[in-house]
């Protein structure tokens, strides 16, 4: 009994694993450990309602950012575009089948569970609907923080428009304009989430 | 400067990587045994066990196909007919010929210089945790975490080929074709990924902690002595 109540004034770093007191953070406050400098606690400001805005526009964004053409070239009179959709069908039709799944996961699918995962949180926190089958849907939602690779594909776009910009007429479509909010509209959606937070409620809530 | 802090795992406790919880041990025995989390209920272990040997093995496939990421062609642009195969760095010497240089240095660092520093600085980091010789905690770990954010960025060649094949298909007049170099370099980005990830960097601090009490210690008997 008295470890377990000690347990809840204690936090440990994640990278070093040294142990502290649990700090009173205010919004907007965290707390740095102090021998590897890394953050061990963020309290940030408006989590619960900035990230479910931010998903909900990323969940309005994702059709035409993955539908609409990216971009296209036109070059002796033919004209050609293509969308983030057709990049994995292009390879899955020319015989890439692991590089289709890899790109298709890393650019599709795991920004798409995450913004779902992220609103579906949100939601059932901001209007009082709180499972118990969040502390496993929450949990899992963890294993997929370091695979979505939005920002790289980002980068991917600008480096191949600057590839043809030289030789071909390019083109830029809606889905680029689609894609640039989609990406900023995701991001900001983990960044505004708050697991220590939202841990610390459903522990209240459903761990006696 | 005698910084006197004690870690969760010279307390008993373990520290759940998913949410963060600590928990209790109340056995010995449990130190190397998996551990339910009492609040997200995931299992996990104290300190992920032989991270080590995952990180090497895993490493060791990395740099394995790393050699043929770079000597197949990543790329073949047909144009009127006739194929034009280029590798990783013939790309970029192609972009240095252009004279593009920004867009040279973005892909020689994110598909050459990412994963040769990941790769190396990852044996380094297992070669010190190991053996301990000139262990710098904080400055590794501060690496670690370097290395870890690096890693999805070495993905952008495959995004730029996957964008170009999809694009750039005119028929006969042009078009871009894959090569077989792309899998082995998305191989190489997964490995090194999955590598970093086996990596614990709480054992850069392990012994270190332990050194530090001892020494403060040996400081306190020796005032004592003195005093």
């Amino acid at each position: 009994m008295t470890n377990s109540a000690n347990n809840k004034q204690l936090i440990a770093c994640q990278q070093c694993d040294a142990l502290y007191d649990k700090p009173e953070l205010k919004q907007g406050q965290s707390a740095k450990c102090m021998r590897c400098g890394s953050t061990m606690l963020e309290r940030k400001i408006d989590s619960i309602e900035r990230s479910f805005n931010w998903s909900l526009a990323g969940i309005l964004l994702l059709m035409p950012a993955i539908l609409l053409p990216i971009m296209g070239v036109t070059l002796a009179g033919q004209y050609h575009h293509a969308s983030l959709l057709d990049c994995i069908l292009v390879l899955i039709d020319r015989g890439f089948f692991m590089i289709a799944t890899l790109v298709f996961l890393f650019a599709i699918a795991v920004p798409v569970v995450r913004l779902f995962g992220a609103f579906y949180v949100t939601y059932s926190f901001k209007f009082k609907k709180l499972k118990p089958s969040l502390l496993y849907f929450f949990r899992a939602f963890h294993h997929l923080d370091n695979w979505a690779m939005l920002n790289v594909f980002m980068l991917g776009i600008v480096v191949s428009m600057y590839k043809l910009i030289d030789d071909t007429e390019l083109s830029v479509n809606m889905g680029l304009l689609a894609f640039i909010l989609w990406l900023i509209s995701s991001t900001m959606a983990s960044a505004a989430l708050d697991p220590d937070y939202i841990w610390q409620k459903l522990e209240d809530e459903f761990v006696d | 400067m005698s910084l006197l802090i004690s870690t969760a795992k010279e307390n008993n406790l373990a520290l759940c990587p998913q949410c963060h919880k600590l928990n209790d041990l109340l056995h010995e025995a449990d130190k190397k045994e998996k551990i339910q989390c009492v609040r997200c209920h995931g299992m996990f272990y104290q300190r992920k066990p032989h991270s080590l040997q995952y990180t090497l093995a895993w490493n060791l496939a990395a740099l394995i196909a790393f050699i043929p990421a770079n000597l197949y062609p990543i790329m073949i642009i047909y144009s009127l007919g006739i194929g034009d195969p280029s590798t990783i760095l013939s790309g970029i010497g192609q972009f240095i010929d252009q004279g593009l240089y920004p867009i040279a240095v973005i892909i020689f660092t994110a598909s050459i210089i990412v994963p040769l520093v990941k790769i190396i600085g990852l044996f380094l980091l297992v070669y010190r945790a190991h053996t301990r010789i000139r262990l710098r905690p904080d400055k590794h770990s501060k690496f670690y975490h370097a290395l870890e954010l690096l890693g999805p960025w070495s993905m952008l060649d495959v995004f730029v080929v996957a964008l170009l094949v999809a694009v750039v298909e005119l028929g006969f007049v042009t078009s871009v074709e894959a090569g077989p170099a792309i899998n082995y370099f998305t191989l190489t980005v997964i490995f090194t990924m999955i590598a970093a990830n086996s990596f614990d960097p709480r054992l850069l601090w392990d012994l270190n902690s332990r050194d530090n009490k001892n020494q403060d210690k040996k400081e306190i008997k020796e005032t004592n002595d003195y005093g």
